[in-house]
């Protein structure tokens, strides 16, 4: 679970990023198309990844939250929702995105096997799923911000363990390590 | 006898200089006034660039191709030109795009392994240009195209050479080449650079 959650979040900010870079970063045909073909790669490896980590959450219970104020809660429990929701929102606009363009390009995962499409070319769904997708990336990582502005405001201001309990064991005094040292 | 053969001799400077006269004024012999050369791919790039909104210009060149000129360069009109371009050999700088622009969305090059160019005419426009018209064939559809190519003809040691520069915008429309158009120009811009070496 939490080894997912970092993949995860690595990835949608990996994913974020190279968008951003394809676009504005003023590359020649060759590269852009080799970048795009990639953010089509990753983004898929982001959806199955958000729905094994909904699935691991549905199937085994998830860790109590820390104590805090109720609208603390309640903001956490909101954000880290929302995370989940817009994750799944940007992939499938991104993947109408690709499915809807004028110039339907395969969607060759890393270049093993090619991607069906979700819908037929149309330009003005086209255009809405851009948008769509474009927004919510930026909706993305204003959220991972608040997210991490939560964890690390439990870590250096409530001195609690949420952040410690999500970082690699080997951090911690671990009762396993102790035995096996002993 | 002296006298004798001094007028033979003299007949013989005459007549000698009457043939190299009549053969000047007739200019090179046929058999030299049209030649066979053949394009050096090491000094040839056939090379392509189409624009698309919301996307850098895509540039990119084909890697096999053969063509054939025959010359006559007093009288360029009876020159002739073909190129065979193949279309699978086409090169973006990514393979992964480079194999899109094969699939049947662009070149089909399974269907259409060839792209053709054979002139039909050719006339002298000045001393370093010829606009050398004739049949495109890509995609199967067969298109006329007129290009203005700049000659150059480089002598200089050991074997002849001609180096041609060529530059002209075809309608890809035109060949059913429809993919992604208007999001993709209609308009392709080719920019050829050769060299044939004499047969």
């Amino acid at each position: 679970m939490i080894a997912l959650h970092w993949l995860a979040g690595a990835l949608i900010l990996f994913l974020i990023a190279q968008g951003w870079i394809m676009i504005h970063g003023g590359f020649d045909a060759a590269t852009t198309f080799d970048l795009y073909q990639l953010h089509k790669s990753f983004g898929f490896v982001v959806l199955a990844l958000t729905a094994a980590r909904l699935l691991a959450r549905a199937a085994f219970t998830a860790p109590a939250a820390a104590p805090k104020s109720a609208w603390e809660q309640r903001l956490a429990a909101f954000v880290q929702a929302s995370l989940y929701a817009l994750t799944l929102a940007a992939i499938l606009a991104g993947w109408l995105v690709v499915s809807t363009s004028p110039l339907p390009i395969p969607t060759r995962f890393f270049d093993l096997f090619v991607i069906p499409n979700i819908a037929r070319p149309d330009a003005a769904l086209f255009a809405r799923a851009t948008l769509a997708h474009a927004l919510v990336a930026y909706a993305i990582a204003g959220l991972v911000a608040l997210h991490v502005a939560g964890a690390l405001k439990h870590h250096w201001i409530d001195r609690d363990d949420p952040l410690t309990r999500m970082l690699p064991r080997r951090t911690l005094p671990s009762p396993v390590r102790e035995k096996g040292r002993g | 006898m002296v006298l004798d053969r001094l007028f033979r001799y003299a007949r013989l400077v005459c007549a000698a200089a009457v043939l190299a006269a009549i053969s000047l004024a007739q200019g090179p012999a046929p058999v030299a006034a049209r030649t066979n050369w053949t394009i050096d791919p090491a000094r040839t790039q056939i090379a392509f660039a189409i624009d698309a909104v919301g996307y850098p210009r895509t540039e990119g060149h084909f890697r096999r191709f053969e063509g054939r000129i025959s010359v006559d360069f007093e009288r360029p009109e009876k020159s002739s030109v073909a190129f065979h371009v193949q279309s699978g050999s086409v090169d973006v700088g990514s393979a992964s795009f480079s194999d899109y622009l094969r699939s049947p969305a662009f070149l089909d090059a399974d269907r259409y392994p060839s792209i053709d160019f054979v002139s039909t005419s050719i006339q002298r426009v000045n001393d370093h240009m010829v606009r050398v018209s004739g049949d495109l064939t890509l995609l199967g559809v067969t298109k006329p195209l007129s290009v203005d190519v700049a000659v150059t003809r480089d002598a200089g040691g050991g074997r002849q050479r001609l180096d041609f520069q060529a530059e002209t915008r075809i309608d890809r429309l035109e060949f059913g080449m429809n993919s992604g158009y208007p999001l993709v120009s209609r308009e392709v811009r080719l920019v050829i650079s050769s060299a044939a070496i004499e047969l």
